[in-house]
């Protein structure tokens, strides 16, 4: 029952760890998947390139995970194509993907200890006993669990178990590693050093990586490109922070960060929100109604006298949260929406705003997001 | 059952007789235990509610399963039954163990019993037989007539059954192998008696398809065809052959044995209940019970006087005709060999 | 909490009403005990004591005397011992035969959607709702000579002569495994379903091939479940006397069938509690042995 496609690597933890392996790149055609009248997966088309770390990123059901299990071969699509480099694996049983898969619960083996839940896909492989040994060791070590061989599953905590299950997938040295929701079982603050580490241990073994989140900061966070799936759809593919600064469409920027939407009108060449004009690096090409996107941390309190070269509101404030790290201030415009404003709170900040009082709020030119309004969406 | 009606009506002053029972020493009541199912509604109608009139006392019918559960109550002195239903063998030996009390027979008049039916703590009601019976789709009515064609399988090819338990299974063994029927407990009583019926029952064992533990399930057997030739009851024959089973029976060579009625060590109600046994003794009760069951009357006075329709008297086994032709069943030897022979069956059947 | 109780816990204590408190959970345990104690008098009453005093009538003879009478027979006789092998015999090849049909039933169930599952899991449990009597019954009309099979058989021309398909041990075994089958089913589904289905993935992701990721993930998991149905078959085939009574034809001799053989030779129960009691001790050792060896083969740890 030997897999086929893992001779010609060379073997040996330590070339793996060094990032020594070619890394492959997916391409995805047209992939299609439907449940009766429900399309999950509509004509996808994605390009992972070789030893990127790409984040699938959507609600629920936006279909980001039924990407990820066509991908492993646990979902048997419609139509499409999927290419691990130039291999077309679209109807190939999981087994044979040679992927490194690590699952939302850990799915680790509860009847193996942690050494033989590692070494189970090198003994699948008939690796040599002593190889074995040393390669779930070497795992071990990068995870940061050396010796934590001979304990067993129970005796784990989550964090051990997330480890333990990166360690497994990683083993068998595959050439793309698909992880499903990794973290999501973690608490926050474990979640987020196990983000930092994954990033690290990916720039370390360079391979080509497909990660899905629901948590857009974890996106952020880790990847080198975000796609942003909407009803089946690839709604946005880019960078982090391209994302971020143009999301493209209101979906991408409601999804990704906070964001306060308010209405604005583009005409002669000149835009008009909440009685203000609005200078912006672009305006929409089509003109007419327009979205203006405002990021709460983006956003400054005026002091008299400030705002020269800004966009610059005249709102009243009706809520101050303290939140440690930032103070949340929620205020409302001359026309009546709503927006919030992140401050810092670091000594010397200015004093919180009274709430009922008239404020200044500004935000400079290269910060503000004009969104051409989508044909059917209601204003 | 043409007889539903009464049923309904017994039963209604079964009810109304237990609602007065309630009420103390109104009237004396005997609590009266047997096996049910057909043959104890047979009795209640036959013998106890018509006893229990004339007496002008009340009854009280209970079941049980074997004497077992009369020695467990006896020995934890809690006897609640003033009568009981018996086999004769198991009556025998619960006598001789002490849990039953002696009949007076200056009260129960057995002056024209059957000889041998009236024991010293047992008094008969009914015979009946264990007999060879046979498939007549099988047979014809050139059916086997003795134990050595039971035994003869090239004569009559085909399945038999036996009995599971000892009981009756020995006597037809010895008679099979020639022993005459008057010699078959002088043989068995010897040593090595035994063990020549057994070795007999092994040879023809291969042959054996059902060994059948129940009444029921041997008159089951017949009724499905399940086998060519089987010991058992005649009366539970009759019930089967009235059902459309093809099975007919021969008395000759069978195994003539009685039930009985017997009065626990320490009944509550002892004097009535010897009462009771003189009332049910008497001819025209047994002639009665004759016609729920082909069990023939202890009493040979039952066959006099034309209480028992002529052509069907000679159906029944205790009939003088029929009574010639079959060995009766010796208690005594059951009581001193029967757990000997039993385990000696046993073995053979576990081989 | 009772009135009282609130009010001795506002008392004037001094120290914080830790008395009062401490009280408190007393009575709470009490009041929890005392829940428990319907069941543990009824399982007294009604299992302990008639079991003790079953064990108590098999050292006692016809007189009531203390003897040993009862456990010599046993040895002395061969068809006790038979009876004993039989009764073994019987029990576990029901139970390998219901792990035969019942192990690959259990794990379609536990494939289907649920819903298909539980209508077909109906099926499976649809015997229970029958009397047991009926059950066997209904086998002998099936099975014996003049039956459904056997006419059809012969009216196919699959074979000429009646076969004998039942009053034998095979009947016997056919009508033990149809009414036993559930037992083992359905601690084994519950066992299976609850089997995560990523590990199976997980396997295959790794490059185990569907039939080795059984052998190795699934498999190893479910072995809880069938022990517990195995076990809980084995244990009431060895009590069973309804079906090899009907079935054997009287040629399969259980321990059961022995008792009420005894008691109603010997009109005593004596005997018949000594069969019980050897019969408990063996069931026990057998089950222990079991246990450890099921231990030791490693159900969890080594596997592969």
């Amino acid at each position: 029952m030997r897999p086929s496609g893992d001779h010609e690597r060379p073997h040996g933890a330590a070339a793996a760890m060094a990032g020594s392996v070619t890394a492959l790149p997916i391409t995805v055609r047209r992939l299609s998947k439907a449940y009766g009248a429900v399309s999950v997966l509509d004509e996808i088309d994605l390009d992972v390139r070789p030893g990127e770390f790409l984040t699938l990123l959507g609600p629920s059901g936006s279909g980001k995970t039924t990407l990820l299990m066509a991908i492993a071969g646990f979902l048997r699509p419609d139509q499409g194509s999927i290419r691990f480099g130039e291999r077309e694996v679209v109807r190939l049983a999981p087994h044979k993907r040679e992927i490194g898969m690590v699952f939302q619960n850990y799915a680790l083996f509860p009847h193996m200890d942690v050494a033989r839940n590692v070494g189970f896909p090198l003994r699948l492989r008939r690796v040599a006993a002593t190889e074995i040994a040393r390669r779930v060791e070497a795992a071990m070590e990068t995870v940061q669990l050396g010796g934590f061989g001979s304990r067993r599953i129970d005796q784990l905590s989550g964090g051990q178990r997330q480890r333990v299950a990166l360690a497994r997938a990683i083993v068998f040295e595959p050439r793309i590693i698909l992880m499903d929701e990794p973290l999501s079982a973690l608490d926050k603050q474990l979640r987020e050093r196990m983000q930092i580490e994954l990033r690290q241990l990916h720039e370390r073994l360079g391979t080509t990586t497909v990660y899905v989140t629901h948590d857009q900061r974890e996106a952020l966070t880790m990847s080198d490109r975000i796609a942003v799936l909407n009803r089946g759809r690839i709604a946005r593919i880019d960078t982090p922070r391209a994302i971020y600064d143009e999301p493209g469409s209101r979906f991408v920027a409601e999804f990704i960060g906070e964001s306060s939407f308010i209405r604005a009108e583009v005409a002669g060449g000149v835009c008009r929100a909440a009685g203000s004009i609005i200078h912006a690096r672009q305006l929409p090409v089509s003109g007419g109604r327009c979205t203006m996107v405002l990021r709460p941390e983006r956003l400054h309190l005026l002091a008299a006298g400030e705002g020269e070269g800004m966009n610059c509101f005249e709102a009243r404030v009706t809520g101050v949260i303290y939140q440690g790290d930032t103070l949340l201030v929620q205020a409302v415009l001359g026309d009546g929406s709503p927006v919030a404003l992140r401050l810092a709170t670091r000594g010397g900040a200015a004093a919180a705003p009274l709430v009922g009082a008239p404020v200044r709020i500004g935000l400079a030119v290269e910060d503000t997001v004009l969104l051409a309004d989508e044909s059917g969406e209601a204003p | 059952m043409p007889r539903q009606p009464i049923v309904k009506s017994t039963t209604a002053l079964a009810l109304v007789m237990g609602l007065l029972s309630a009420a103390p020493a109104l009237a004396q009541e005997l609590t009266v235990v047997s096996f049910g199912g057909s043959y104890q509604e047979g009795q209640s109608k036959a013998l106890f509610q018509p006893a229990a009139k004339a007496l002008g006392i009340k009854i009280k019918e209970e079941t049980y399963s074997s004497i077992a559960d009369l020695r467990l109550k006896v020995k934890a002195g809690a006897v609640t039954w003033d009568v009981v239903a018996s086999g004769s063998g198991s009556a025998a030996r619960a006598g001789s163990e002490g849990i039953l009390e002696k009949l007076d027979y200056k009260v129960i008049d057995t002056s024209s019993f059957l000889p041998g039916t009236a024991q010293d703590y047992c008094v008969g009601g009914d015979v009946f037989s264990t007999v060879l019976a046979w498939n007549t789709k099988t047979y014809g009515d050139k059916g086997p007539q003795s134990w050595a064609d039971f035994w003869d399988v090239k004569k009559f090819p085909g399945k038999r059954s036996y009995r599971k338990g000892v009981a009756g299974a020995l006597e037809p063994a010895l008679m099979a192998d020639g022993v005459p029927a008057d010699k078959v407990y002088k043989v068995l009583s010897q040593p090595g008696g035994i063990e020549r019926a057994i070795k007999k029952i092994r040879e023809l064992k291969p042959h054996i398809a059902v060994w059948w533990s129940s009444g029921a399930q041997h008159a089951q057997l017949m009724k499905d065809g399940e086998v060519d030739m089987i010991t058992g009851w005649n009366g539970r024959f009759d019930v089967a052959a009235k059902d459309g089973a093809k099975v007919a029976y021969t008395f000759n060579q069978g195994l003539a044995d009685y039930d009985c009625f017997a009065i626990p060590k320490g009944a509550p109600n002892k004097d009535l209940a010897m009462k009771f046994l003189a009332e049910i003794s008497k001819p025209q009760y047994q002639a009665e019970f004759t016609k729920y069951i082909t069990y023939g009357p202890t009493n040979k006075k039952a066959y006099e006087g034309g209480a028992i329709d002529a052509a069907y008297a000679k159906t029944l086994p205790s009939h003088p005709d029929n009574a010639a032709k079959q060995l009766p069943i010796d208690l005594d030897w059951y009581i001193k060999f029967e757990a000997q022979a039993s385990a000696a069956y046993q073995n053979m059947l576990t081989e | 909490m009772s009135a009282e109780s609130v009010a001795a816990a506002a008392g004037p204590d001094g120290d914080f009403h830790k008395a009062a408190l401490r009280r408190d959970q007393w009575r709470e345990r009490l009041g929890l005990a005392g829940l428990a104690a319907p069941a543990l008098l009824l399982v007294i009453v009604a299992m302990l004591i008639p079991m003790a005093w079953l064990f108590g009538l098999s050292f006692r003879d016809d007189a009531g005397a203390l003897s040993l009478e009862h456990y010599r027979r046993m040895l002395a006789e061969p068809s006790y011992g038979r009876t004993f092998r039989t009764t073994f015999e019987i029990s576990l090849a029901t139970t390998i035969i219901c792990i035969l049909i019942g192990y690959p039933l259990a794990y379609f169930l536990s494939q289907l959607p649920r819903r298909a599952a539980n209508l077909c899991m109906i099926a499976v449990l649809l015997p229970f709702w029958t009397s047991l009597l009926v059950r066997t019954y209904a086998w002998l009309v099936l099975l014996q000579r003049s039956g459904l099979v056997n006419t059809w058989g012969i009216k196919l021309g699959l074979w000429n002569e009646p076969l004998q398909l039942v009053h034998n041990a095979g009947g016997t075994l056919i009508g033990m495994v149809h009414i036993m089958l559930p037992f083992l089913v359905l601690p084994l589904y519950g066992t299976m379903r609850a089997i995560d289905g990523n590990l199976l993935r997980a396997a295959s992701s790794l490059g185990s091939t569907p039939v080795h990721g059984f052998w190795t993930v699934f498999f190893p998991l479910s072995l809880p479940g069938l022990a517990a149905g195995a076990s809980l078959v084995f244990v009431l085939c060895l009590g069973f006397y309804v079906t090899p009574a009907m079935l054997g034809g009287g040629k399969v001799t259980m321990v059961s069938n022995r008792i009420a053989n005894d008691i109603e030779l010997f009109f005593n129960w004596g005997a018949a509690s000594a069969l019980g009691v050897v019969l408990l001790a063996i069931t026990l050792v057998v089950l222990v042995l079991a246990a450890k060896l099921s231990r030791g083969a490693g159900l969890f740890g080594s596997g592969h």
